[in-house]
């Protein structure tokens, strides 16, 4: 798929796109606006335009670089506990959405630490997935009917699946709603089940949630990704912050060589600041306030806007957002739109990389993800103060939060004038992140998990 | 440089170089967080749930926010200092919560109480905002702790500024800060073994005196290293 552009009407300048050592996007320039540079300065898409095949899992040695032998050693003693023990997933589907992508990792990382892990994905067909996917849109709070037929399809197909599996480990972890009734295969043991619940539930459909909470209740233990998005249960629930891999293409350190080629196929001048939100084309992300807020910091300070956002080919709404972002961003040639294809991890990658200031404007938000990835990066991020946003920028410490268009805009003058400080808040970020939202930190809360909920640990 | 090496010299404890009956053996501590049942939509809500929630919780929201945020040296040292500020915009109550130094305290008791009493003074001040609406609730968190042990072990002093430099952020934290609360003393294990195993009570003392609030724990880490390395020179 093509990345969305600005209508050309000049030849590419070449001259923007000079220099791999990305001094030359520090702030220096900021404080007066420079003329516009040529219209369209992209030469040419370099997404590639089927999904490249997964690079295989990293091992567990390739993290020592980034969190150090202490760490690693630290996860080798719990899971020297652990020897012997064995734990299953299961989830709804292998591949695409964000659990399954943690499972890619998480699991094949517990195999390593010899913590025997086995991934089971439960089966379905339209009719049930259709009804898990109004449960799940009903739990965060949507309006939703509950038939009678809507739960018979559920706890059906949940049966048909509960037949067919085996529940022999020690540990058995469901995620989500959609294979919650497996419960019942619950017996009176040593066994533990714990009910990982990636979604917020702060606000659920009261009827939606009434059926499924029964269920939820019969596990030894619930998780969730935010305090905020957790239920008052009579089982103990625990807080697992969502993670990044940083060994990841969307993550990992890329040659500077790679991120100059990919500004200048984008047509991203390095040589004045690039501000950047990566998110789907979504109301909930605010693309327009985002444009909104860049207009009015652009009257002090001059800078680029680089919106990048997922494949809205499928997805009604997101292709309305998307037209209403090219007619707010009009003819400015310093609004940048990019449409990239799921498989643009390695461009998300350097589009952050790249940037001056990453920002995440959004008016709802999950866990928020991008937000985690622009901090790893070292980038000062401004974020709004919704979901789970605020557990990641801690204001003037590892971020900048704001509530508002007009906040955003303050932040965006502030930090392009204030070099220095911007780069200490990215600092803080890459370390908060290192503490506690990589793909290591995830798996020692599981094996700590483990530890407790079996009674090894030496509390 | 010959001064320096002179008043190193003087300083230098006689015990440096000896053998410890009992050697170092570096711990670590991991905590796995639990939601608890307590939340606060006010600051009258938030000291009635001091009163009643878990020691772990207290725990949780004081020495655990130093170890969470100890690449951070400035801001709020404790979760209910951040959030009277952040989310009730009591600047001044903010200031004297975070003016707690979890460091004078041997007992989770005690440090409850001293939030209580702050609290309590506060509102007592100033009752107006006893039952104004924080802009986002108070989620009391608690934190189940696992002791990891370390390879490192030390049986003398180059030894013990060998792993100093080595142990991870955790490991400092354990024995550095949660120890008092195991311990019971205004110490902490590094401090007590250079003292009891060593004899290096000078040592011990300026080691004892480092002011975690104004460092990252790394930067505590360093001093220690370096007050180590002074004795061991």
């Amino acid at each position: 798929m093509e990345p969305q552009n600005r209508e050309q009407t000049t030849a590419l300048s070449e001259e923007g796109s000079n220099g791999s050592d990305g001094k030359r996007n520090q702030p220096s320039s900021v404080l007066a606006p420079v003329e516009a540079p040529p219209r369209d300065r992209r030469k040419k898409p370099r997404i590639r335009e089927t999904p490249p095949a997964p690079p295989p899992p990293p091992r567990l040695d390739g993290y020592e670089p980034l969190i150090g032998k202490a760490e690693l050693d630290e996860l080798r003693f719990l899971a020297q506990g652990l020897r012997g023990k064995t734990v299953k997933m299961v989830n709804s589907t292998a591949v695409g959405g964000g659990v399954a992508e943690i499972l890619n990792r998480l699991v094949p990382l517990l195999s390593e630490l010899e913590v025997a892990t086995h991934w089971d994905v439960i089966t379905g067909g339209n009719d049930f997935f259709e009804v898990t996917k109004a449960f799940h849109n009903a739990l965060h709070g949507g309006a939703y009917q509950l038939t009678n037929d809507a739960r018979e399809i559920f706890l059906l197909h949940n049966e048909q699946n509960r037949a067919r599996m085996r529940f022999d480990e020690d540990v058995i972890i469901l995620h989500d709603p959609q294979p919650a009734a497996l419960i019942r295969s619950k017996t009176a043991n040593h066994q533990r089940w714990i009910w990982r619940c990636h979604i917020d539930l702060s606000n659920p459909n009261p009827e939606v949630w009434g059926f499924l909470r029964p269920l939820v209740e019969q596990h030894d233990a619930a998780i969730f990704s935010s305090q905020a998005f957790a239920r008052q249960l009579s089982i103990p629930q625990y807080l697992f912050y969502p993670c990044i891999d940083p060994l990841s293409e969307k993550n990992k350190q890329l040659d500077a060589s790679f991120i100059q080629q990919v500004c200048d196929d984008f047509g991203i001048d390095r040589s004045r600041p690039i501000l950047t939100q990566i998110s789907r084309f979504d109301r909930l992300k605010d693309p327009l306030g985002v444009i909104q807020a860049y207009q009015l910091a652009k009257k002090y300070v001059d800078c680029q806007l680089v919106l990048a956002g997922g494949s809205a080919t499928d997805d009604p709404e997101g292709t309305v957002v998307l037209a209403e972002v090219m007619e707010a961003a009009g003819d400015d040639p310093d609004i940048i739109v990019l449409n990239l294809p799921p498989w643009s991890g390695l461009e998300i990658n350097a589009l952050q990389s790249a940037s001056t200031i990453i920002i995440q404007k959004s008016l709802k938000e999950g866990f928020g993800l991008t937000v985690t990835e622009a901090l790893w990066k070292g980038k000062p991020t401004i974020g709004s103060a919704v979901g789970g946003i605020p557990n990641q920028v801690i204001h003037k410490l590892t971020g900048a939060l704001v509530h508002s268009v007009e906040g955003c805009a303050y932040q965006i003058r502030y930090l392009l004038t204030h070099p220095e400080f911007a780069e200490q808040l990215g600092k803080n970020g890459r370390e908060h992140v290192k503490e506690n939202f990589l793909i290591t930190s995830n798996v020692k809360r599981w094996l700590l998990l483990f530890q407790i909920m079996m009674g090894i640990a030496r509390q | 440089m010959s001064n320096k090496s002179s008043v190193a010299q003087m300083q230098r404890e006689p015990s440096a170089s000896r053998w410890a009956k009992t050697p170092f053996y570096f711990n670590s501590a991991e905590h796995l967080l639990r939601i608890e049942r307590e939340r606060a939509n006010t600051l009258g809500e938030l000291l009635g749930a001091i009163k009643t929630c878990t020691d772990a919780s207290i725990f949780q929201h004081t020495f655990r926010t130093l170890q969470e945020h100890h690449f951070i040296q400035e801001g709020y040292s404790n979760d209910f200092a951040h959030w009277a500020f952040f989310a009730c915009n009591e600047n001044g109550l903010a200031e004297r919560l975070s003016g707690v130094d979890v460091r004078e305290f041997t007992s989770i008791q005690a440090l409850r109480q001293r939030l209580i009493e702050i609290l309590e003074e506060y509102l007592g001040q100033h009752p107006i905002v006893k039952d104004r609406r924080a802009l986002e609730p108070f989620y009391f968190c608690a934190s189940s702790s696992v002791v990891v042990p370390t390879a490192f072990v030390a049986r003398n002093m180059a030894e013990f500024a060998e792993a100093l430099e080595r142990i991870s952020m955790h490991c400092v934290h354990y024995h550095f800060i949660e120890a008092r609360l195991r311990l019971k003393l205004n110490s902490n294990d590094f401090s007590m073994w250079l003292e009891e195993q060593m004899g290096l009570k000078r040592t011990a003392e300026l080691i004892n005196r480092i002011d975690i609030y104004t460092s990252t724990l790394q930067g505590v880490r360093n001093r220690i290293v370096r007050i180590v390395e002074t004795a061991l020179a």
